[in-house]
């Protein structure tokens, strides 16, 4: 059996066709990426795993409970951690969490011992009688995940989980995923930091205009486009001219300034790094350090969304 | 005797059914914390009802305390429909109405939940009309069992009729209280609360029958007069239909407007 099982669904808003005939599955106790531009279907996914939309056709199961037909159960085994902190500023962080309790069926004797353990995990149990208007984002954030985990759901639907936070909440937030997937907890990550899904799941799907790109390991996706490679250069005197230049360089497709240093596109590292080496010679500006990287999952998930780079950012091509 | 399986499945029944009022009391004492301070719902719950009574009952020849049985019913007509007008609105704009969409409850026990918090405050209100009309008026109240009922079916049918505006998709709190208005407002007049049925137009004597606010009114002018225009049993009946179509429909319209 498996956490979630998604057949064929396809959903519709008119003459829109928000996902078209998408099917995949998820193992239990896997982490599972779901990335794609804004637009690509993933909000509407994960509304419909979660019982809140209906899908036009085909089916999505939850631990073998159809979502559509056995909701309710299909419900009492997820948590769900949505984009927006949706939590209720006029309640106070406890209460919050026993208004979660309760709406997950946890039982009576259990709903104060788990609220507590989980804001204590969270840092927020010193300030559990403080209303939640008053809370930071971070913190907010942090609250909204601990009420997702409130019923110790076997499922977790995380949407953008660590998305424009302070350093404190990021790190208490990943090392609390981390603990749940040692643990088994099956998680279904939305992220826009491809980054934290590399470093994160087991298997990634990239979603693009309501199809599945492609689905696989990280790694494996990577290997789909060696064409991809890069040469990560930084000299000790760069400036901003300096990525006209190097983009012109020969055999270079592309360039990008990542901070102090220079990341060259290329399908022949050899060739780049004899004419970084070069321009740096007639330059006379030394170079503090150079590398080749292999593809990132970045660079797929470009690849298979028709985005491109420009200047840094990534823009979407139509 | 009943055999184990028939045990099992009532035992699993009587779980669910505890579960789910168990939750929707949960929404509902959230709705208590979170809402009933809220400006818009104590216009629209406490001071909209009073000045109307105001406007009808100043220039009136009769005593006031005859007006009572009408303040209670349009106290509970606007007190019982506006919490969730404003509550359900707010909760979709700041998408914690997405979590109780998505937790593991019938949408009928949302949408029960949602109106046990109106059904509730406009309990508390109505006892303000109830207590100046026995203090200040000696108004005796003849069948306190008839005005009990009447005054919570009529409260509950309200706070569901709330509750199903609210099924609108906007997280504009103004556009479901403009659509709820323009079908209270014309109810007060056609519901002999103020005009008796029996002299208003024939076409409005037809409408009424389709105003739940002519039963809750006809019931509660029962209990402080001993005289109706139906018998209580009939508006118990007619109250209850109401209850019941308005919880379906909201049912129907919170699951379509999330297709």
């Amino acid at each position: 059996m498996h956490a979630i099982e998604v057949s064929h669904l396809t959903k519709k808003f008119g003459a829109l066709t928000a996902l078209n005939d998408i099917s995949f599955s998820v193992d239990v106790g896997e982490t599972f990426g779901f990335l794609g531009p804004n637009g690509a279907g993933k909000t509407t996914t994960i509304r419909i795993l979660t019982g809140i939309s209906y899908p036009t056709s085909g089916t999505a199961s939850i631990f073998g409970h159809d979502i559509g037909r056995e909701t309710i159960a299909a419900r009492q085994s997820m948590g769900i951690v949505s984009e927006t902190s949706n939590i209720y500023d006029d309640l106070t962080a406890w209460q919050n969490m026993i208004f979660s309790a309760e709406l997950y069926h946890v039982r009576r004797d259990l709903r104060e011992k788990k609220s507590a353990e989980l804001l204590t995990t969270f840092g927020l149990y010193e300030r559990r009688s403080d209303k939640a208007h008053g809370f930071s984002k971070g913190m907010k954030r942090r609250l909204t995940i601990a009420m997702g985990l409130v019923n110790s759901p076997r499922l977790l639907f995380l949407d953008e989980p660590t998305s424009g936070l302070d350093v404190q909440s990021n790190l208490i937030i990943r090392d609390v995923i981390t603990g749940l997937i040692d643990e088994g907890v099956t998680v279904f990550l939305t992220t826009h930091n491809i980054e934290e899904a590399n470093m994160m799941c087991d298997r990634v799907a990239i979603v693009n205009r309501g199809t599945i790109a492609a689905i696989d390991a990280p790694e494996r996706l990577k290997k789909t486009i060696q064409s991809a490679q890069s040469i990560m250069v930084s000299f000790d005197h760069a400036s901003a001219h300096q990525l006209d230049d190097v983009r012109h360089l020969s055999m270079v497709n592309d360039a990008v300034k990542e901070g102090d240093k220079f990341r060259l596109y290329t399908e022949d590292p050899a060739t780049v790094i004899e004419s970084v080496m070069e321009y740096a010679r007639a330059r006379d500006i030394r170079v503090i350090s150079i590398s080749t990287l292999g593809p990132s999952l970045e660079d797929v998930f470009i690849k298979l969304t028709g985005l491109q780079r420009s200047g840094g950012m990534i823009h979407a091509i139509d | 005797m009943p055999s184990i399986e028939g045990n099992e499945w009532a035992g699993a029944w009587v779980g669910r059914l505890s579960h789910e009022l168990s939750a929707a009391w949960a929404i509902s004492r959230k709705d208590m914390i979170t809402y009933y301070i809220k400006p818009n719902i104590i216009v629209m719950g406490i001071l909209f009802p009073f000045f109307m009574f105001l406007a009808f009952a100043i220039g009136k020849n009769a005593p006031p305390g005859t007006l009572i049985p009408g303040l209670i019913a349009i106290t509970l007509l606007f007190s019982a429909s506006s919490i969730e007008p404003v509550s359900i609105p707010i909760e979709r704009r700041v998408k914690t109405f997405d979590r109780l969409l998505s937790a593991p409850i019938s949408l009928h026990s949302l949408v029960f939940g949602e109106s046990l918090s109106g059904f509730l405050y406009s309990l508390g209100i109505a006892c303000f009309p109830l207590i100046a009309g026995i203090i200040l008026f000696a108004m005796p109240i003849e069948n306190a069992p008839v005005l009990v009922i009447a005054m919570a079916l009529t409260a509950f049918c309200f706070a569901t009729l709330g509750t199903l505006f609210a099924a609108y998709p906007t997280e504009n709190v103004g556009e479901v209280m403009s659509m709820l208005n323009t079908v209270r407002l014309p109810l007060i007049f056609i519901s002999g609360v103020f005009i008796p049925i029996s002299e208003i137009p024939q076409i409005g004597q037809v409408i009424a029958l389709f105003s739940p606010l002519t039963y809750g009114n006809d019931m509660i002018s029962y209990a402080y007069t001993g005289t109706s225009l139906f018998s209580p049993v009939w508006d118990i009946i007619a109250l209850l239909i109401f209850i019941l179509i308005f919880q379906f429909v909201a049912n129907r319209l919170y699951k379509k407007f999330n297709e």
